[in-house]
């Protein structure tokens, strides 16, 4: 037996003579010492080594280092340091409420940016191995399609829509496959369905299709509140209910209720409920109310997911997937148009821009990180305050530190002591920050368009993490003064030199610190002002055609289009009724045309099939058009655009087009035409606004048609003062025509308006953050001010004596500080111009950032800032000086 | 005065059953041979000196010693508070088993 196996472990042992109170230290240490060398003796090394070890753990505990310890000598020591920062917090009253209102509402704003970047980072990361999960998604042309079609498109037979599904599973290392389509979907149709239950009956939209059930509860798997996942997709025509539309429909008490196997009827098809699941979590790129699973998915295309085995190769899966694509899709590898099948992991999907049809807006990474760096500047602001507000507060505490020296306080102590006062007035946020959330945090996520309510708030992350920004907050804005005033020399803290704490230069830390709110305030309006400039010249800017008093609404078909519009001739405050292209919209698939007797192929052409009287209700100007009034059944018009490119190309005037032939998808080889279908160029039209002036203006190749051979949008325009009188006319002539679908409208102007509604967002966002911002800083700079007017007091006094106005005296306050305003108005402009014009790089129409609005932001900060200067030192000022000079 | 838990009782009999060097190790290793269980050295330490705050026992260190590297122990005893409190226990556990007709 070796020697050194006779001792208890050594590392055991010190960490007992760490922890353990040296009162107890002897005993305990004897005790199981001895015990050790009764097991070495009785039992063997090992398990004396063992149960030493063991032993020694089950002594941490309060009774070993807290009964007589030195706790007991610390606690009062520690406690008095509370006690005193109570006492002056509670002393100091106009001083803490100007730093407890300046933290909580600065931690409460970067609390609120925290909540909304968690919500966006965190996409799609709860689901299960979602690093094994993919998504396809197929180039065609141009664009990238989130879906993937099906065989046939409308026309495939339901047991050929699992083509590909059924193909993917026959890959070794795919675990499961699924597909569908959510109705709220540019695929899907945006339908509302009357759904009739037990005699009642609801109107329900966003339901997702599938008809690969199991396979889409395995890949995202969902929380059964009734039924179960082995029963809910049992048999085809099954529905799954979400928890609130459940509660919607059947009342709080709907567990209780015998819902499962009820019978549901929409549109003439009986369903039968199979299960109830919680809701959707907010950060999922899909959405649903309801499952429906059927047979067939009622479109052209579904949204495509697999899920492979870990350490399975995405590249090589999908390599063989585009070797194998005629098997899926017979004859694509010949199609020079399909450019191939490309995929995207789950998480990355919500941060995959310039697609098409995804399911839901996907993040603006910029906007993201502007947000992020906002709440960094908030904190900046708020430490910064704190530093220089304590600094300022502990001026005239200097002789308490002092005497506290004199009486044998260490360094160690008085650094403490401030900063335990700092962290203590940081806690006492706490509650405030609460409050402050639980009010605006339902406008916040309402303004935000997040699904989320103020419960996160509760949520124990949630508390903690405040918890740990105010603590973190506390303690790095208590570190500065704390360290200063615990090393100052006992006599200098007597002394007057009061001002040196910062030093004398220009470009001392407490300039500096002002300089840099200064630069984030100047940056953060002058953003804020390009910002709703923008906005606003969107809002206004002319689209070519009439966006007033115009409303629309989905029709089904051309049949109930024309009785509708028969019916809504009679009504007298309607002026038009049209159907299809109605402007305003999203991006949707382009296609290729070229002039006839030229070779090259444009890509970038819109199709659209429209009513001639949509055009008349639109005030849209084509001259072409009155052909149709002629007896003529359809004229085809382009736009300027899509003219002036292509008599580019042809070497002639836009106009010399009129009467030539234009071939659209001239690469589709058909019977009737041999390649693509020829057009005649009746007409150009000027150019008018159809998607987001964030896009330039795109070519447009338009059949105008007298009576539409199919319509799926219409739209009515209306001169009226009483709107809600004119919809329910409308309504109910719709509702005379349409016994399906329910009746469900919107204004043209909301339609467009909701183009931006993400830049709307981050405007309103960055405005309210620096509103914020300048609010703290001014808080800030008062609290300064203050300071060193205390400071100067007797200087003061003595240029009174020596014959200083007043009006001289605030002067020399306000220069230095216009001075610096000067200065960060100089670095903020170009820095918010940068970045205004990265903003204002997503608008093909915007405007230009203008220098007049950052020289009107410093303006306006400089009005302020003398303001405040002003009315913080004018009491220093207006003192007589024998009341300040004779105390020395 | 409050109750005494079941390991104080035992570890107080333990005390008093004891009649030389009575400190951690001793009762634990006195614990493990009338009861028949082990105890660890920290509940042992935990009890007497639950007891001691509640002046059941009394304590004192002793000499220095050999095989403990020198570490000295600490010698507990019962005092005369400890004695009556147990004798009460004893009584009043008297009084219900006699009310007890016949335990078979």
């Amino acid at each position: 037996m070796k020697q050194y196996a006779q001792h208890p472990p050594k590392w055991a042992d010190r960490f007992l003579e760490w922890f353990c109170d040296e009162y107890l230290l002897e005993e305990i240490q004897g005790d199981l010492h001895e015990a050790f060398y009764h097991h070495l003796k009785t039992r063997g090394p090992t398990y004396a080594k063992r149960q030493y070890i063991y032993d020694v753990t089950r002594f941490f505990k309060p009774y070993a280092f807290e009964k007589y310890s030195r706790a007991k000598q610390f606690l009062p020591m520690f406690n008095n340091y509370f006690k005193i920062a109570i006492r002056n917090i509670w002393h100091r009253k106009v001083f803490t409420t100007l730093n407890l209102a300046g933290l909580s509402v600065g931690i409460s704003a970067i609390l609120l940016i925290f909540f909304y970047l968690r919500n966006e980072y965190t996409y799609d990361q709860d689901t299960p191995d979602h690093q094994q999960v993919y998504r396809l998604m197929n180039e065609y042309r141009v664009q990238m399609y989130t879906c993937m079609s099906f065989v046939d498109y409308y026309g495939t037979a339901p047991e050929d829509q699992l083509q590909l599904i059924n193909h993917l599973k026959g890959y070794d290392g795919v675990v499961q496959a699924c597909h569908f389509v959510p109705s709220e979907s540019d695929i899907g149709g945006r339908d509302q369905f009357y759904v009739k239950v037990d005699g009642r009956e609801f109107i329900a939209d966003n339901v997702l299709y599938t008809n690969t059930g199991t396979a889409f509860n395995d890949i995202f798997p969902q929380e059964y509140l009734l039924g179960s996942v082995e029963n809910a997709f049992d048999q085809f025509q099954s529905v799954v209910l979400t928890k609130s539309l459940a509660e919607a429909w059947f009342g709080k008490s709907w567990k209780e209720q015998p819902l499962l196997g009820k019978t549901l009827e929409v549109r003439g098809e009986l369903y039968s409920l199979s299960a109830v699941v919680d809701d959707v979590p907010p950060n999922r790129h899909y959405d649903f109310d309801w499952i429906v699973y059927q047979k067939a998915i009622p479109s052209w295309a579904a949204y495509t997911y697999f899920k492979l085995e870990p350490q399975q190769s995405i590249d090589r899966l999908m390599t063989q997937l585009n070797n194998d694509v005629d098997k899926v899709y017979p004859g694509r590898s010949e199609d020079v148009l399909q450019k191939g099948i490309h995929h995207v992991a789950l998480a990355d999907i919500h941060f995959t821009p310039d697609t098409l049809y995804e399911l839901k807006p996907v993040a603006n990474t910029i906007y993201l990180k502007t947000f992020g760096i906002v709440g960094l500047i908030i904190l900046l602001i708020i430490l910064t305050n704190y530093t220089n507000l304590s600094i300022a507060m502990y001026a005239d505490r200097q002789k308490e530190l002092g005497v506290r020296k004199v009486m044998g306080a260490q360094s160690a102590d008085i650094s403490f002591q401030l900063l335990a006062e700092a962290i203590l007035l940081a806690l006492l946020c706490f509650p405030v920050c609460l409050l402050l959330l639980s009010i605006i945090l339902p406008a916040f996520f309402e303004t935000m368009g997040l699904d989320l309510d103020r419960s996160v708030l509760w949520e124990p992350s949630s508390l903690g993490i405040l918890l740990g920004f105010l603590l973190l907050t506390g303690f790095l804005s208590g570190v500065y003064p704390a360290l200063v005033y615990g090393r100052k020399s006992m006599l200098s803290l007597f002394g007057g030199k009061l001002s040196k704490v910062f030093g004398n230069r220009i470009f001392n830390l407490r300039n500096m610190l002002i300089a840099s709110q200064f630069i984030l305030v100047i940056g953060l309006m002058s953003v804020t002002v390009y910002i709703y400039q923008q906005l606003d010249f969107v809002k206004n800017k002319n689209l070519g055609f009439t966006k007033e008093g115009v409303l629309f609404f989905d029709i089904d078909g051309a049949e109930k289009y024309q009785q509708l519009r028969t019916a809504l001739a009679s009504i007298p405050e309607i002026k038009g009724v049209g159907a299809n292209g109605i402007p305003g919209s999203d991006m949707y698939n382009q296609s290729t045309y070229k002039m006839k007797d030229t070779d090259v192929t444009l890509s970038d052409g819109t199709d659209q099939y429209v009513d001639y009287n949509l055009l008349k209700a639109l005030n849209i100007a084509c001259e072409a058009c009155e052909e149709l009034e002629k007896g003529k059944e359809e004229v085809f018009v382009i736009n300027r655009t899509a003219a002036e490119k292509l008599a580019k190309i042809k070497g002639v005037q836009p106009e010399d087009l009129i009467g030539e032939v234009l071939v659209s998808e001239p690469e589709w080889e058909n019977e009737e035409f041999g390649y693509g279908v020829p057009h005649v160029i009746d007409g150009i039209v000027d150019d008018y606004k159809f998607f987001s002036l964030k896009y330039s203006n795109q070519s447009l190749l338009i059949s105008v048609a007298k009576e539409p051979g199919w319509a799926y949008q219409a739209l009515v325009s209306a001169n009226t003062e009483d709107w809600p009188q004119t919809i329910s006319k409308i309504q109910h002539a719709y509702l005379e025509v349409e016994k399906e679908r329910p009746f469900q409208f919107q204004f043209l102007e909301d339609r467009l308006d909701q183009l931006y509604i993400a830049e709307k967002r981050s405007g309103t966002l960055i405005g309210g953050l620096s509103f914020l911002a300048m609010l703290l800083a001014l808080m800030g700079l008062a609290g300064m001010v203050s300071y060193l007017a205390y400071s100067r007091q007797k200087e003061i006094g003595i240029r009174k004596v020596l014959g200083a106005s007043i009006s001289s005296i605030l002067f020399g306050f306000n220069k230095e500080f216009i001075q610096l305003l000067l200065l960060s108005t100089l670095v903020a402009g170009p820095l918010a111009i940068l970045f205004a014009s990265q903003w204002l790089s997503s608008f093909a129409f915007r405007i230009e950032p203008q220098i007049w609005v950052i020289l009107g932001a410093g303006l306006f900060s400089a009005m302020l800032v003398i303001l405040l200067v002003s009315l913080q030192s004018y009491r220093a000022a207006s003192q007589q000086p024998v009341d300040v000079l004779k105390t020395d | 005065m409050k109750g005494l838990g079941y390991l104080e009782e035992t570890i107080l009999l333990l005390v008093l059953s004891m009649q030389d060097e009575v400190y951690g190790f001793s009762v634990a290793e006195a614990y493990k041979k009338h009861m028949n269980k082990t105890i660890s050295l920290s509940a042992v330490h935990a009890v007497l000196s639950r007891l001691e705050g509640k002046g059941l026992i009394e304590s004192e260190m002793g000499g220095a010693t050999a095989e403990r590297g020198g570490r000295r122990k600490r010698f507990f005893q019962a005092t005369a508070k400890g004695k009556q409190v147990i004798h009460e226990i004893k009584t009043s556990r008297q009084k219900l088993w006699n009310l007890i007709p016949d335990l078979s």
